[in-house]
């Protein structure tokens, strides 16, 4: 047990800090150890996604999806370790890492609303162990995970009952539970409890450093407010359960499964992005490629978490992308904005096809 | 399709409350926020969305290309939390700015934190929320009953009761059912006259055995409470055990090879 816990801390915390490394000079974000981490993730679902799709359409097993995209992370590691050292070697000190506002001076009362915030969060995550939540849904996502630990085939077995069938190609478009199999394949952890134990402390707290990271971008020089930001965040959080559709209630009750991990990872990262994109529009100056880079990222990783995610992410970046362009007079700007969507329009139009 | 339109959007506000406070947020961000790239991302981009979602050809095209069931996740886009949160904390600063008191500030806080709790719902309150019985959170009674009738290198096909359905795959993948899930999806409108048979407030042994081996089960679970009609030793079934409420019957009827394993392997 031990070793399997070590090995998923290994894979979802290790790995993309270091692959992180790719796109962790985005303006304001320099050296940001939780930006490494979420942005280091973003890139790997990615890749995840550009693999396992052709790969189950294909219907090739899924040993050859592990072993692809282990490559793909060995070579997404020797990338930033290579950036790293050419950052080493020109003396730029944005390689170090740090988590702003959790270290440097503070009063008694900024760490105590620290010490708040993290009190809650771990009553988070210690509920997300300690309780289950029964939905229904989980009956296909996770059984699709646990038969293909088990049997190597990607959704040509049924979830619900077992025995062949022909590909699934709807669901398979958006690959989540491949991912959660994947885990559960190199950890030797059962997908059961990797989708309904490990997951839920990952995502939530994934899911709440992406909130942190909009509070660095919203709290740019009170770094002293972000804690009061976070602990409203994770009241919002807490009581939002005002109904069975909010993106609140999939974070906490489902996180495990991929439409849960678009509303509340996702969906917020590209916000963050779309802020930091904004702010750079705003100020006259040009946008890195590596911004660029992240937002296509997020938006191939949203079609692996659902095939929704196409149609919610290409919303979203047309209806800003537009709004920058005009409030800011810079309609260039939106065709590399238009072309970070295209994968989301591949995915769609095969989703479409699939549907045909 | 309007009408379902706006019964998604009724039913995604729940008492609407915490949709009140980002509207209300939405209007203090109108009249004091002054970063523009803010006002873009908070402001302008929720109500455009707004507008997109109520708009009758917006949502007939999204009907069409995924169906009815998701269209409530386009509010996902709108950011309730993060603009609720941040005018909060927007206030706050301009009351300190404003030379208010340390106490005046945690006194606002706190109002503000006790509006949010009253007018949202608090998640673990959940009924669905439950303690778990084990690391793989499904009930004990799928572990127990999966673990006993599971053979080494095949699959096994059983019939369990309703309740136990969507756990069963979960944790047993090479535990196969005739029915799964689907059949207790009211909107789905599933028929099986297996899952009739077996859901029956008394189960009949008569009619439930000869769909049972159509199927090939080799087990059928059925709850140590039910009431019966008939004895399932009667038509050849061969009690197997008992664990957490539950009967396990063997059908011998179906005949379960249990493959030889390599030794080399």
């Amino acid at each position: 047990m031990v070793t399997q816990v070590l090995i998923l801390a290994f894979v979802l915390l290790v790995v993309p800090i270091f692959a992180g490394g790719c796109v962790s000079r985005v303006d304001g974000m320099q050296g940001n150890l939780v930006f490494r981490w979420i942005g280091g993730q973003f890139l790997l679902w990615a890749g995840f996604q550009v693999i396992c799709v052709p790969l189950i359409l294909k219907e090739r097993e899924f040993g050859e999806l592990v072993n692809f995209f282990w490559l793909y992370m060995v070579a997404l590691a020797l990338l930033a370790a290579a950036r790293q050292i050419r950052r080493w070697r020109g003396k730029v000190k944005a390689g170090v890492s740090r988590i702003e506002g959790f270290v440097g001076r503070k009063s008694l009362g900024e760490m105590i609303l620290w010490a708040v915030f993290w009190g809650i969060l771990l009553f988070q995550l210690v509920q997300a162990v300690r309780l289950a939540y029964a939905d229904g849904d989980d009956a296909y996502y996770v059984a699709v995970s646990a038969i293909t630990q088990d049997a190597e085939t990607m959704y040509r077995k049924l979830p619900y009952t077992g025995g062949e069938t022909g590909l699934d190609v709807r669901h398979s478009l958006a690959p989540f539970p491949m991912w959660l199999a994947f885990l559960a394949k190199v950890s030797g952890m059962p997908a059961v409890t990797v989708a309904h134990v490990v997951l839920p402390v990952v995502l939530i707290s994934m899911g709440y450093a992406v909130f942190y990271l909009l509070g660095v971008r919203l709290f740019p020089d009170k770094r002293s407010r972000l804690p009061i930001y976070l602990i409203f965040v994770e009241l919002l959080v807490l009581f939002g359960d005002y109904s069975f559709y909010t993106m609140e209630n999939f974070m906490i009750a489902r996180s495990r499964q991929g439409k849960a991990a678009l509303g509340s990872i996702v969906i917020p990262f590209l916000l963050l992005l779309l802020l930091i994109w904004l702010k750079k529009l705003q100020e006259g100056e040009k946008v890195p490629m590596r911004l660029y880079l992240l937002f296509a990222a997020g938006a191939t990783t949203g079609c692996l978490c659902s095939t929704l995610g196409a149609l919610l992410l290409c919303m979203m970046l047309g209806i800003v992308g537009l709004l920058g362009a005009v409030c800011y007079r810079r309609l260039r700007s939106l065709f590399p904005l238009a072309v970070c969507c295209i994968p989301c329009v591949c995915y769609a139009l095969l989703y479409l096809m699939a549907a045909d | 399709m309007w009408s379902d339109v706006v019964a998604l959007f009724r039913a995604y506000m729940g008492t609407g409350l915490i949709v009140m406070l980002f509207c209300i947020s939405l209007i203090y961000l109108w009249l004091r926020e002054e970063r523009k790239h803010i006002r873009i991302l908070f402001l302008y981009m929720p109500v455009i969305l707004l507008l997109l979602y109520f708009n009758p050809l917006f949502s007939r095209l999204v009907y069409g290309m995924a169906g009815n069931e998701i269209y409530y996740r386009i509010l996902w886009l709108l950011p309730i939390t993060i603009v609720i949160a941040y005018t909060c904390v927007h206030i706050i600063g301009r009351l300190s700015d404003g030379k208010a008191s340390r106490k005046k500030l945690v006194a606002a806080a706190l109002c503000m934190a006790g509006i949010i709790g009253v007018s949202g719902s608090f998640i673990y309150n959940n009924p669905y929320f439950h303690k778990a019985e084990n690391l793989y959170h499904v009930p004990d009674s799928v572990v127990h009953i999966c673990d006993a009738i599971n053979v080494p290198g095949r699959e096994v096909m059983a019939l369990f009761p309703m309740e136990l359905l969507q756990y069963v795959r979960q944790y047993s993948p090479v535990t196969c059912m005739p029915y799964g899930r689907e059949a207790v999806v009211e909107r789905w409108t599933y028929y099986d006259p297996l899952y009739n048979a077996m859901e029956a407030e008394v189960v009949d042994m008569a009619e439930l055995v000869p769909l049972v081996r159509e199927v090939g089960c080799h087990y059928v679970i059925l709850p140590v409470n039910k009431e019966r009609k008939g004895k399932p030793e009667d038509y050849g079934w061969i009690w197997f055990g008992e664990t957490d409420g539950y009967v396990i019957y063997r059908d011998p009827a179906r005949e379960l090879v249990i493959p030889v394993q390599d030794p080399v392997q």
